[in-house]
């Protein structure tokens, strides 16, 4: 799985080409094409990054530390000629063809103008209300990464607009609905851009604000909304992908999440409230079954990350019906004894996929 | 990015040029609050030690944070706000000097006596009784930070304590408060425009 793709390719196409389906030619000159169509993200471009975040530090304590020297006019000048800098230096490394750094100077110009923000709110004693400016800084954000189509500005813009609907809701002790605003904003961009690490960030964002839906609404006892809406975006991306499946690429990445929210809520409904032994055991049942659905899912489409997690899944379900029901009138034998023959019919259904499987490997 | 690079200029220049003129109306309208807007002073309050004190800015409380239905005259409505609402809480001056409360709303008032102020506030926490009596609202003005060199805190923060220090507050016409000075000792401490 961590092996990259290319060197996967490769391998696989050395096989490919020793039994004689694939000519010397073939492999070069596909292995070119993934050379050339390839390269997103390299090294040098993930330093380029971080080393832009550093300079930001860098600057933020730099001028902070000689602060109360300079006259606060000339604070003011400094501060916007760091987000004129970086744009500047986006301009030129765009022109010779380093747009990969050029994101990087974007980011860091977008960065400064938060640290701006908060000079200035610093200047002028403004409290209070930081939300004020994460809000300002969070559309600053999502305006340059869309005029400019930066990705690592957007993908800040998103992270900013979790920060401000967090201490939102800290501040309110409420749901603060206006983050759907902001995270449909950004995302849509993502989608735009058509940037897939982006909209992964996007169903991250979501599914907690979703899980968090139960901890904050009805006093904070609303897991089975939750795990209703988890079961209903379940539903909604297999519907989808079984009626549409050109969109099998958008929808199986996403499909994982969905299961993340029902099965946050199923846990909570059974683990965090205090429901009856019967309603435990429905839920339990329920949660089980639901995992193996997951896991023979994951099986059948390939999905790892849908299999990984419907085996963590169950076997946090396990562990923790076990520790609730110890010493209860479930007795530790016969839930031992139930276990075990959900395990049983888990290795049944994998062999039956199995089998069903192998005649395709043949095949191929 | 390769489609666009023809505009890539152009469209940098409208990110710096929006971007730069955000901050300078943030700077603008804090000036001209400052510049313009009607003068206050208000005693500064002891704070609660641990809150005092944190990194380089001084937490700053006022008689005023705390309204106490108990304690404020009948005109006061106090039961239709909660925590993360507005209020406007009008001030009026005393014989002896100070100011005291006199209104608290959740609108503006309408009619405002000439020699009153009013300030926008948003309520942090609120406290009552079960029968609804004994209301207490914490309330922030945005004028309860402020910020100081890097490690004089520590003076400040001994000098609220022993009640030496007053807040010069700017008061705006819709209620904005803004800090714009202190009186330490008797003295004040200023700092100019910027613009």
């Amino acid at each position: 799985m961590w092996v990259p793709y290319k060197t996967r390719l490769t391998r696989d196409l050395d096989r490919w080409r020793r039994n004689g389906w694939l000519s010397d030619d073939g492999r070069d000159a596909i292995l070119a094409d993934v050379a050339q169509s390839g390269g997103g993200f390299s090294l040098a471009s993930a330093l380029s990054i971080l080393a832009s975040v550093l300079f930001g530090f860098a600057a933020i304590s730099f001028v902070a530390a000689h602060w109360e020297d300079m006259p606060r006019l000339w604070r003011l000048l400094l501060l916007l000629a760091s987000i004129w800098a970086g744009y500047g230096a986006a301009g030129w490394l765009t022109s010779r063809g380093y747009a990969l750094f050029a994101d990087a100077a974007i980011l860091f110009a977008v960065g400064m103008f938060g640290a701006s923000l908060m000079l200035i709110s610093q200047m002028y004693h403004i409290d209070g209300d930081p939300f004020d400016a994460l809000l300002m800084w969070w559309v600053a954000a999502l305006f340059a990464g869309v005029l400019l189509r930066s990705n690592p500005a957007l993908a800040l813009a998103l992270v900013l607009v979790c920060v401000w609907s967090f201490t939102q809701a800290i501040d309110r002790n409420e749901v603060y609905w206006p983050f759907l605003i902001g995270w449909g904003a950004v995302s849509a961009a993502f989608a735009w851009q058509r940037w897939r690490p982006g909209l992964h960030l996007s169903a991250l964002a979501l599914t907690i604000f979703v899980i968090m839906l139960g901890y904050q609404l009805d006093g904070g006892h609303d897991h089975a909304l939750v795990a209703i809406i988890g079961a209903i975006a379940v539903a909604a991306l297999v519907g989808v992908e079984k009626a549409l499946p050109d969109t099998e690429s958008l929808t199986s990445p996403l499909l994982p999440y969905a299961v993340v929210v029902t099965f946050a809520g199923l846990y909570a409904l059974q683990f965090l409230e205090s429901p009856t032994l019967g309603t435990l055991i429905g839920l339990a049942a329920l949660t089980l079954v639901s995992l193996l659905a997951a896991i023979s899912y994951g099986l059948a489409t390939d999905n790892r990350g849908m299999l990984w997690l419907g085996y963590i899944g169950f076997s946090i379900e396990i562990l923790s019906v076990y520790w609730q029901t110890v010493g209860s009138i479930l007795g530790t034998s016969l839930f031992f004894l139930i276990a075990a023959l959900i395990v049983t019919a888990l290795a049944y259904m994998a062999l039956r996929i199995a089998h069903r499987g192998r005649p395709k490997e043949i095949a191929a | 990015m390769s489609g666009q690079r023809r505009y890539f200029w152009p469209l940098l220049i409208i990110v710096a040029v929006v971007q730069s003129a955000a901050l300078f109306k943030i700077v603008y309208d804090k000036d001209h609050l400052l510049k313009t807007a009607r003068e206050i002073t208000m005693p500064v309050r002891p704070l609660d030690p641990r809150d005092v004190f944190r990194g380089d800015y001084v937490t700053l409380g006022y008689d005023i944070s705390t309204l106490n239905k108990a304690n404020l005259p009948a005109a006061a409505k106090l039961d239709g706000l909660h925590r993360g609402s507005t209020a406007f809480v009008t001030l009026s001056p005393q014989p002896a000097g100070g100011w005291s409360v006199s209104g608290v709303s959740e609108d503006f008032p309408a009619q405002v006596p000439a020699s009153d102020v009013v300030l926008k506030g948003r309520i942090k926490s609120d406290w009552a009784r079960a029968d609804g009596s004994d209301k207490t609202l914490n309330v922030r003005y945005g004028i309860e930070t402020y910020f100081v060199p890097e490690g004089t805190g520590r003076d400040l923060e001994s000098k609220v304590r022993e009640h030496k220090i007053e807040a010069i507050v700017a008061v705006g016409a819709d209620g904005t408060a803004a800090i714009k000075g202190l009186v330490v000792d008797g003295e004040r401490h200023v700092d100019p425009p910027l613009l």
